[in-house]
């Protein structure tokens, strides 16, 4: 999807920091999306996830002038949702969350196919849900958002041997789950 | 916790081909790249962009307002104090001193301190004290260097409280205070400098 037509990262910022405040929507339209599935992975909440992303992207709007690499502007928004994340999480009483309570998105309209994958997601996220945080945000990092270990080191300031590590480990953990629930 | 072949954590990560993988190996990457793909593809509810162009619309609320939440609102940040050599130093050399207001000069509020900022950088053409107290704003702290000797010097009035900063050199260089002794890791993955200013009135 072609979100701002042609615009780099760089040039919106630059927009964005001469004034032009609607320009950080191109922002917003551009990286929201992904934004918004991390931090629900992570949070385990669709509800929270958006107080997350909106917390920060206003605080990225107000500190942009900050990001010293506009060419790296997602992965400096990541690392900003990522700690919003955080913050939300050592607030919890518990430290981990789970969806075993909440049903798969069916639609009453639903073909039997959508169904079985709306059963089929269901039962990933809470076997994603199973993991502890560090290792839940690495496996969406690098599965689910696509990130390289490089870019993932730039969203969560982890070295790459220590993130390598969690996603190992949770793809192992993962798919023992997987197993057992599928 | 069972650790899987190594082969399918290369296969995923691209070191190896997907061929390379036996049927039962492969069944076990498949497996994990469609739980991801369902990830990547569960809908999304809603969107936040209203509520965060509306966020932006409303005028910051005052410095010192933004400054007091801050002290009072519990924060996970690091702590890391230089070596003790380094903090000397820096109390020798450096700034952050309270300094009395000089005669002629604005009369400071009793919640309110001068700061003095110092700064070595020998050959640059401009260097800047940005931080928490301009809103990271390059420019509108210039230091000066009359006698061009690479010590860059400046003072300005900042509430009192903690203030995290950094210098711009030249307009696109961003140093943290190597004399500081004191260093926060904020939520953008820097570590800036920490300065605490006390009331004058103190």
């Amino acid at each position: 999807m072609d979100v701002g037509g042609t615009l780099s990262d760089a040039e919106v910022v630059a927009r964005v920091l001469g004034g032009d405040r609607e320009a950080f929507g191109l922002v917003i339209r551009r990286y929201e999306p992904g934004l918004l599935r991390y931090a629900t992975r992570i949070l385990g909440s669709s509800d929270a996830a958006a107080d997350a992303v909106a917390e920060g992207l206003v605080r990225a709007y107000r500190h942009l002038a900050s990001c010293r690499d506009p060419g790296r502007l997602r992965t400096w928004l990541y690392r900003i949702v990522a700690n919003r994340c955080k913050s939300q999480l050592a607030r919890r009483p518990t430290a981990d969350v789970s969806l075993d309570d909440v049903p798969p998105i069916v639609d009453p309209g639903d073909t039997e196919a959508a169904l079985e994958r709306a059963e089929q997601l269901a039962l990933v996220e809470r076997a994603l849900m199973t993991l502890p945080p560090d290792k839940r945000e690495a496996f969406v990092l690098k599965h689910v958002e696509g990130m390289s270990y490089e870019e993932m080191s730039a969203a969560t300031g982890e070295r790459i041997p220590t993130l390598k590590m969690r996603v190992h480990r949770a793809r192992e953990a993962l798919l023992r789950a997987l197993k057992e629930y599928l | 916790m069972n650790p899987i072949d190594p082969k399918i954590h290369q296969a995923l990560d691209g070191e190896i081909p997907r061929a390379a993988l036996s049927a039962e190996l492969r069944r076990d990457a498949d497996l994990l790249e469609r739980a991801a793909a369902l990830l990547a593809a569960a809908p999304q509810e809603g969107s936040v962009a209203a509520r965060v162009m509306a966020a932006l619309e409303r005028p910051l609320p005052p410095r010192r307002s933004r400054v007091v939440r801050w002290l009072l609102t519990p924060h996970a940040v690091v702590l890391r104090m230089r070596p003790v050599w380094s903090v000397a130093l820096a109390a020798g050399v450096l700034l952050l001193a309270i300094l009395p207001a000089p005669s002629g000069a604005p009369a400071l509020g009793d919640e309110e301190g001068v700061a003095q900022f110092v700064a070595r950088f020998p050959g640059a053409r401009s260097v800047a004290v940005v931080g928490s107290f301009n809103d990271w704003r390059p420019g509108s702290i210039a230091l000066e260097d009359p006698d061009h000797d690479g010590v860059w010097r400046g003072a300005v009035v900042l509430p009192a409280g903690a203030h995290e900063y950094m210098f711009v050199v030249d307009g696109e260089r961003w140093v943290a205070d190597p004399l500081a002794g004191r260093y926060v890791e904020d939520d953008f993955g820097r570590e800036n400098s920490l300065l605490i200013v006390r009331p004058v009135a103190e």
